[in-house]
């Protein structure tokens, strides 16, 4: 339920951002992670690759 | 892992790659026939293939045919070497090769002093030359069975074999005319070969893979996250292991030997405690499979012959101590993770130890229902333990045999392969009917990114709707219906008769539950059908920046907002 009162630009309100995270390193096997390495090297995105 | 290609590799269109689990105890190799992976038998119909390398009159046996020549020619036959590259001597256990041919120190490498020719004096073989040519035989086998000179091959190792071994593995395999596309660890290799079923699904999981050898036990905690893997924690174990299950049957039939011939212990006699040792092994696999088994030697020692039956039941009594070893090892490993047996999605057990049906039923009993146990006796579905490792090196060499060298090595490179992880989950917040906040988790903790996940949450009043996306932590909630005496939380099963009290007795409950944290951002959905869903995409960048979109299912437009990086 949305409160009468709220209102944001664009009805999106930001807040914070994320507190918590590790630097760890991922197994470079199988399909998916050849998938990362390539957006990786390629520096693309998602929404990028997913044209391709 | 990345490993330097010391020389160039073969030209991807020429390569023929298979996959090798080379163990101290046994080796397999497999290949990819339409993209499924097969574990090859060699020409003695081994699936398995001990990793013995043994010589008679200048003749080289490999597999069961050397494994059978410890009894009567164990100077000339290595065993448990494959630990032994590039390593020191002093900080190697040389335990395993007390009843073959033994290590020895000569000018800084491992070697075995073994009589390779007809004639002339022994001579004297590195770890690395030994490894060169069992490697060589491997792949021979796998040569014969596709047709085509096998050029490359992806290896497992153990997560904790260092730069200075992998390169050793490397050289002895460069030595042998293979090239080494890329070394994968061994419990990713075992997650892999699950995951690449057809009929496996993708999700984001916690897994533990448990890997039973003959002379060591490692343990793994996986993080599976969109299919990419990372590494939680690992534990490596030389006392329980398949070794000390074989110790405890040659105790049981020694005894039994003595009590009918007095004064002979086959135990203290080099030959017939090579026989007690191989018929102990062969029982023991049998108890894997039937509830009986059968122990025959001729002529054990002193020319006496020996039978004796033992049931399943008899042996699991008698190794129960060693069983129990490998509880402790699993749950120590989840402990040193930070996490507890209710994170554990899926347990995946491998090695050959993996087969015996009680250490999969003692491990059923200390996980949550929802965890899947994937061995033989817990489920249908499960894979051959003994097969997973090579299975998985398989379908990675498929994958990048098309691949240049080069482009391996950059693309495990550890620019790629660390990255951010987040430590809580992202979600959203909905409120029940009765008013209580329940959290969604849309992307769960230890999550790699960049990640994209999306979900469909129920808006069962409509009209305008506000979506709150929450961090989130998870805990152990612990309700005990009455007070009642217990040790702990967790459940030791394995009392004799604790099997019937635990279903009667009323147990603690304990649950894993959501810790809502920090809010990051609210948007405004407005006018939703009555029952209808919204949509929320959430995409976390490389540097945590945060993109939420959200609309609702079916409709137009929709909100969209970015967070900062922190």
């Amino acid at each position: 339920a949305l409160p009468a009162d709220w209102s944001a630009e664009k009805d999106f309100k930001p807040i914070g951002s994320i507190t918590a995270f590790t630097q760890r390193t991922i197994e470079p096997v199988g399909p998916h992670f050849l998938a990362h390495a390539r957006r990786a090297r390629h520096k693309r995105t998602f929404s990028e690759d997913d044209r391709i | 892992m990345a490993e330097k290609s010391a020389t160039p590799g073969v030209a991807p269109g020429d390569r023929c790659a298979i996959g090798i689990s080379f163990g101290n105890s046994y080796s397999s190799i497999a290949c990819t026939i339409d993209d499924s992976p097969v574990v090859i038998a060699n020409e003695d119909g081994d699936r398995q293939i001990p990793t013995v390398l043994s010589y008679v009159d200048g003749e080289e046996y490999t597999g069961n045919q050397a494994k059978a020549l410890l009894v009567r020619n164990p100077k000339n036959t290595a065993v448990a070497f494959k630990d032994f590259l590039g390593q020191d001597f002093k900080s190697i256990d040389p335990t395993h090769c007390h009843a073959a041919a033994h290590p020895e120190d000569k000018n800084g490498t491992i070697s075995f002093t073994i009589q390779d020719q007809v004639e002339g004096e022994p001579s004297t073989l590195s770890v690395s030359e030994i490894s060169t040519r069992y490697l060589r035989r491997l792949v021979q086998s796998a040569s014969d069975y596709i047709g085509k000179k096998v050029t490359s091959a992806v290896v497992t190792v153990p997560t904790n074999f260092g730069e200075k071994q992998r390169d050793a593995l490397i050289k002895a395999a460069q030595a042998a005319d293979l090239e080494i596309l890329q070394l994968v660890n061994e419990p990713i290799a075992s997650v892999l070969a699950y995951d690449a079923r057809p009929e496996a699904k993708l999700e984001d999981k916690i897994v533990v893979v448990a890997d039973l050898g003959g002379t060591r036990s490692d343990v793994a905690v996986i993080a599976s996250r969109g299919g990419l893997y990372t590494l939680l924690a690992t534990a490596h174990d030389y006392e329980f292991a398949g070794a000390q299950l074989d110790k405890v049957l040659m105790d049981h039939f020694a005894k039994e030997f003595m009590k009918k011939n007095a004064n002979v212990d086959p135990r203290e006699n080099a030959k017939s405690l090579a026989k007690l040792k191989a018929e102990s092994e062969a029982t023991k696999k049998a108890l894997s499979i039937g509830t009986n088994a059968n122990f025959s030697v001729e002529s054990l020692a002193e020319g006496i012959d020996f039978q004796l039956t033992i049931n399943r039941l008899r042996y699991e009594t008698i190794a129960r101590k060693v069983f129990e070893g490998f509880n402790r090892l699993v749950e120590g490993v989840i402990k040193k993770a930070g996490l507890d047996v209710l994170d554990i999605d899926e347990v995946i057990l491998s090695g050959g130890t993996s087969h015996t049906p009680r250490i999969a039923s003692n491990l059923r009993s200390i996980f949550p229902g929802t965890t899947a146990i994937l061995a033989p006796s817990t489920s249908p579905t499960a894979l051959n333990p003994s097969e997973l490792q090579a299975r998985g090196a398989a379908l990675q060499a498929s994958l990048i045999q098309e691949y240049e060298s080069d482009d391996i090595d950059q693309s495990t490179h550890p620019a790629v392969t660390t990255v951010n992880h987040i430590s809580n989950a992202i979600g959203v917040l909905t409120v029940s009917e009765d008013g209580e906040e329940i959290f969604t988790p849309i992307i769960a903790p230890e999550t790699a990114v960049p990640a994209r996940r999306t979900v469909h949450v129920e808006a069962k009043d409509g009209g305008n709707v506000l979506v709150k996306v929450v961090e989130g932590g998870t805990h152990i909630k612990v309700t005990k219906p009455e007070p009642k005496v217990k040790e702990n939380g967790t459940k030791e099963d394995d009392d004799e008769d604790s099997d019937f009290d635990s279903e009667e007795e009323e147990e603690e409950h304990r649950e894993k539950i959501w810790k809502i944290g920090s809010t990051l951002a609210e948007a405004a959905i407005k006018d939703v059908k009555k029952g209808g869903k919204v949509e929320v995409a959430i995409t976390v960048g490389n540097d945590l920046s945060v993109i939420i979109t959200t609309r609702e299912v079916g409709g137009k437009g929709g909100v969209r907002g970015s967070l900062k990086a922190p």
